[in-house]
């Protein structure tokens, strides 16, 4: 990140204290600026109050599906339609719940821009993180 | 003529020959009955079947063709000569039109008569022979016919189904369950079933049918007749040979696995979610290690420390999680190994509050016990009833707050020892408690955050008091407290697994 560049703001959602903790020092001694919230509600009450350039959300929290419904409401929203929103989960695709967001049928239901599996590469976040941030600029 | 004595009528009205004939008949083995007229005559035919029958032609009363159509209406297979002097081709004709054997003129010798006799018995004992065979037959279709009702029978009450298709793809045999199973309203023999089927059904079958060699195999496939898993067959086609080698048809039987296929998906589902919930923890803990690791990242050394202390606790909680998976595994295999005996719950609840000192001292959570019933024992295994109210109490002390209270009070009622543990803690939702014995079920808000758990505990619970026959209760009002009711019947059912 250039230093004439705007700081971006990126919003966490993650019912584990612990990774919350983890993604946010990571990120910001990458530079970035961290908003976080541990439930849906919060999540998206940050969302608008903070309006994060990015979010990166936690599938499985109150409910199972707690990271789609978060997405959803994100990208049907005029501003969070444009920023990216990552879905990250430890659920694993062998065992039974298998989705991604690689075919355009996935991108239709999921909406979200990227579904990173736990443990995360930290690398492969930021890289995503980055591509983004560079093509919308 | 050797073991029977043929039994002869002689139905005469001359007294001499016929007393004659008896005699002579009686001399040579048989076994002779006179009538003096018609009427005598064909009495005697009705009281007793009769091998051959001597009837006159002209007798004062009745006249010999009467005589002999009452004879042969009584027994049809009495073998009957017509004699007579006023011997005629036309009556002769008549005679034997009505069923006469023979016609024998008289006067005739002891020989002609003899020859004549012997020559009808011949045919009166054809006559049985056939007549047995007869039967024989009859009773041996019948009991053909009872054979295939009986196989329909069979068929039919067999919970898989079955379906019989010939060469031609026509339907040959079917039953109900066949019907049930392919979701069908109604089909008949001699249908071309093959359009009618499943396609991954008639696939299978045609591969049989159009195959020029006999295929000795058996395929089997899976369908979803019913989405969402409401319907889920197997099918498995087999060729049915003729007594040459040929293909006669295909016999597919159905089978509902719809059940399993379920159970299947749940399974699944709980290998998926055990999954989950077991990296969950490693992530958290490669998460820190990375961190720390990380020359790029700074972190103070007191956040280091904290950092491995919470890797420490989730790494515990990690096995206790695994301990309690284990568990319920031993309990789904019902493997569980018991030792049952007589203990007291109070007893019991008492030495898990001791156990549990710290954490209430921690916390000044003062307990009260309520004991309605002191000294009434509990048939069952102790580790087991340990288990289910420690998990029970240390949920009432985690999920209480500070200065609380936990009543504690044992009474039995009809059949059951009823245990009620209240707590003074956060309480749940309506939403919170429907799903509250759920595996892996944990209440996610503020006031849980940081309580450590794995979310069997009460899964646990509920699976141990379902061993005993037992139920749970629980009441709940968020904010206020949770209060839970266990009943454990006072006389064990032997239930499956209840090794004593």
């Amino acid at each position: 990140m250039s230093v004439h560049e705007k700081v971006k703001k990126i919003l966490l959602v993650d019912d584990d204290i612990d990774l919350l903790e983890q993604h946010t020092i990571l990120l910001k001694s990458k530079g970035y600026e961290i908003i976080t919230a541990e439930n849906v509600e919060d999540g998206w009450n940050e969302f608008k109050k903070e309006k994060p350039d990015a979010a990166i959300l936690d599938l499985i929290m109150e409910e199972h599906d707690s990271g789609f419904i978060l997405c959803h409401r994100i990208k049907r929203d005029p501003y969070g339609k444009n920023i990216p929103v990552f879905l990250l989960t430890s659920a694993t695709y062998l065992t039974g719940y298998k989705f991604g967001s690689s075919t355009s049928e996935e991108k239709e239901w999921i909406k979200c821009d990227a579904v990173l599996n736990k443990p995360i590469v930290f690398e492969e976040l930021l890289k995503k993180l980055e591509h983004f941030f560079e093509t919308v600029a | 003529m050797e073991n029977h004595k043929p039994h002869v009528l002689i139905v005469d009205d001359e007294r001499g020959l016929r007393l004659g004939t008896k005699r002579l008949l009686e001399s040579e083995g048989f076994y002779a009955e006179a009538a003096e007229n018609g009427t005598e005559g064909i009495r005697l035919a009705k009281m007793n079947e009769f091998d051959l029958a001597i009837i006159d032609l002209r007798m004062p009363d009745i006249d010999g063709i009467q005589v002999l159509k009452e004879i042969r209406k009584a027994n049809p297979n009495t073998v009957c000569f017509i004699a007579t002097a006023y011997a005629s081709y036309d009556t002769a004709i008549e005679s034997t039109k009505l069923g006469a054997y023979s016609y024998i003129p008289k006067p005739f010798t002891p020989d002609e008569l003899l020859l004549q006799l012997r020559k009808g018995y011949e045919k009166r004992l054809l006559i049985l022979e056939a007549e047995r065979l007869r039967k024989e037959r009859e009773e041996r279709l019948l009991e053909i016919a009872y054979e295939k009702t009986r196989l329909k029978t069979i068929i039919d009450s067999i919970t898989e189904g079955a379906l019989v298709v010939n060469k031609t793809g026509e339907l040959v045999l079917y039953n109900s369950s066949a019907l049930k199973y392919l979701d069908l309203h109604e089909i008949f023999i001699g249908d071309v079933i093959l359009e009618i089927l499943p396609d991954e059904i008639t696939q299978i079958i045609k591969k049989f049918i159009d195959s020029e060699t006999y295929i000795p195999n058996s395929y089997s496939t899976q369908i979803e007749l019913k989405p969402n898993k409401e319907l889920v067959i197997e099918a498995t086609c087999s060729p049915v040979p003729h007594a040459d080698g040929s293909l006669a048809g295909v016999v597919t039987v159905i089978r509902n696995i719809t059940e399993s296929v379920k159970v299947e998906a749940i399974k699944s589902q709980f290998v998926s979610m055990v999954a989950h919930e077991l990296k969950t923890p490693i992530a958290a803990v490669i998460g820190f290690l990375k961190i720390i690791l990380d020359n790029e990242v700074n972190v103070s050394p007191e956040q280091q420390k904290d950092f491995l202390e919470r890797s420490y606790t989730r790494l515990q909680n990690l096995v206790v999680m695994v301990n309690d998976l284990l568990d319920i595994s031993r309990m789904e295999l019902k493997k569980t190994q018991r030792e049952i005996k007589e203990l007291e719950i109070s007893q019991t609840v008492r030495s898990i509050i001791e156990f549990l000192e710290l954490e209430l001292h921690k916390k000044k959570i003062t307990v009260n016990f309520h004991i309605d019933s002191p000294g009434t024992k509990l048939k069952a295994d102790q580790n087991e009833i340990n288990r289910l109210f420690t998990n029970i109490l240390s949920n009432a002390v985690k999920y209480n707050k500070d200065n609380g209270s936990i009543d504690i009070s044992i009474s039995s009622s009809g059949n059951y020892i009823i245990t009620r543990i209240s707590d003074t803690g956060i309480g749940m939702t309506k939403e919170e408690k429907s799903r509250l014995f759920q595996e892996f079920y944990r209440v996610k808000n503020d006031k849980t955050r940081g309580i450590s758990g794995t979310g069997l505990g009460l899964s646990i619970v509920k699976r141990i008091v379902d061993s005993y026959a037992g139920k749970i209760e629980v009441e709940s009002k968020s904010g206020e407290g949770t209060t839970f009711s266990v009943y454990l019947p006072l006389s064990i059912n032997k239930q499956s697994g209840i090794a004593s």
